[in-house]
């Protein structure tokens, strides 16, 4: 598949659980559209940073999500509403839902079974990935505020 | 000048506006700044707010005049809709717009959104066979149906099921446990028939709504913020709901007998 197809068919296919998640989480009718639009965004962004850019998934995953606050922020900004309330929503396709599952399961299964280098292997792995992809999500999208907005609310 | 009885009621109104923010889902920064913003915009002098994990101290200061209230915070469920409005309601009182009386009035009135629960489970159902599909582009395959078609059920059915006993009252890690038990149940049935062409991804896909994304981001940036006991508060809740997930997927990965996860 060529490049640009696959980051387009990655960015229309991230916007479906943006938007799924952002009405389980209420977020009014009219900011859902920022929420599919933000969510292709930075899950595109990432798929591209990572696998075309050569960059960890880790790192893509914090300068994605820096990119869907900023745009939130300007957004926030019209629509008179807290960022957070589209920005969250948008980055729930990036969270590591796999990652976090596999590691439980593999503790799980150490006890189920006993212990094995591999297991215990997946569930460093997957755990620690789950973990800072996590922590590079919310970091990612705090930036705005810890750079650039210090000492003043955004909305 | 603002009486010692009108101090009260702003105090009051105060407390009121975090408690909502905190139940609906809102993160400790957020919380806090509204407080303070609002009790300033209201004309007190100080207004310092202290939030724990289930709860919030206020104090309010006015002309040498102190004011402090507790409140207990319970969670109500994420609610965004809940959340812009008090936003919204603080931005006309900066702008001189609602007084007092006017901001109270707007806050009785929020009604929360809640979105059709059919229509919730559908997209949710959508969400996941396209999380199954990122998977699928992620490593290159081909499109397959079957995984997403199992990943689909699985979900929505799960989703469905996670209202009706939030509704019911439930604790949230029971709603969890049953609906990973039911989620995964449903996938493993197109698993054991061979419908799927890749089990592992179509039993994880079916999961993934339940995973605590919002309180696992709000866990972080508390404590990026700097409010470490209300983060540390959220992590262990995200933990307990991600546990009590895994609980119910082993138990129907063992009744199904069908370990294709690991």
């Amino acid at each position: 598949m060529n490049t640009f197809l696959l980051l387009l068919q990655d960015a229309l296919v991230a916007a479906v659980p943006a938007v799924g998640f952002a009405m389980i989480f209420n977020v009014p009718a009219g900011a859902l559209k920022y929420c599919a639009m933000a969510g292709a965004l930075g899950h595109a962004l990432r798929l591209g940073l990572h696998q075309f850019g050569g960059m960890p998934l880790e790192w893509a995953t914090l300068l994605a999500a820096g990119v869907v606050s900023m745009v939130g922020i300007q957004w926030a900004q019209t629509w008179r509403a807290h960022p957070k309330v589209f920005t969250v929503a948008a980055v729930i396709p990036m969270i590591p839902g796999v990652h976090a599952f596999t590691a439980l399961l593999a503790v799980v299964e150490i006890d189920r079974t006993g212990y094995t280098p591999e297991l215990f292997a997946k569930m460093m792995e997957n755990g620690l990935r789950a973990f800072f992809i996590v922590a590079a999500l919310a970091v990612g999208l705090a930036l705005p505020g810890l750079l650039i907005y210090r000492r003043r609310p955004v909305v | 000048m603002i009486s010692e009885e009108e101090q009260r009621q702003i105090t009051r109104v105060c407390a009121q506006a975090t408690i909502l923010l905190l139940q609906h889902g809102a993160e400790s920064a957020l919380a806090e700044t509204v407080c303070r913003r609002l009790g300033l915009a209201l004309g007190l002098e100080v207004v310092e707010v202290v939030l724990v994990a289930n709860g919030i101290t206020l104090t309010t200061i006015c002309r040498g005049r102190g004011c402090t209230t507790v409140r207990r915070n319970s969670d109500r469920g994420i609610n965004m809709h809940v959340v812009t409005e008090v936003q919204r309601a603080l931005l006309r009182v900066e702008a001189g717009q609602f007084d007092l009386d006017g901001f109270s009035g707007r806050l009785a009135e929020i009604q929360p959104l809640r979105y059709n629960r059919l229509l919730v489970a559908v997209m949710v159902g959508l969400s996941c066979a396209a999380f199954a599909r990122l998977g699928q582009l992620a490593h290159g395959q081909a499109l397959e149906w079957g995984t997403l078609g199992w990943a689909f059920a699985g979900s929505g059915v799960a989703m469905l099921l996670r209202q009706t006993l939030a509704h019911r009252g439930f604790n949230p890690l029971v709603n969890f446990a049953l609906a990973a038990f039911v989620a995964t149940s449903i996938a493993a049935q197109g698993v054991l028939h061979g419908w799927v062409g890749n089990p592992r991804l179509a039993m994880a896909a079916s999961v993934l709504l339940l995973v605590p994304g919002y309180p696992l981001i709000n866990a972080v940036s508390d404590m990026v913020k700097g409010y470490v006991n209300t983060g540390l508060s959220r992590a262990g809740t995200a933990l307990l709901l991600l546990l009590a997930s895994c609980g119910g997927i082993v138990l129907a990965m063992t009744v199904w007998n069908t370990w294709t996860w690991l």
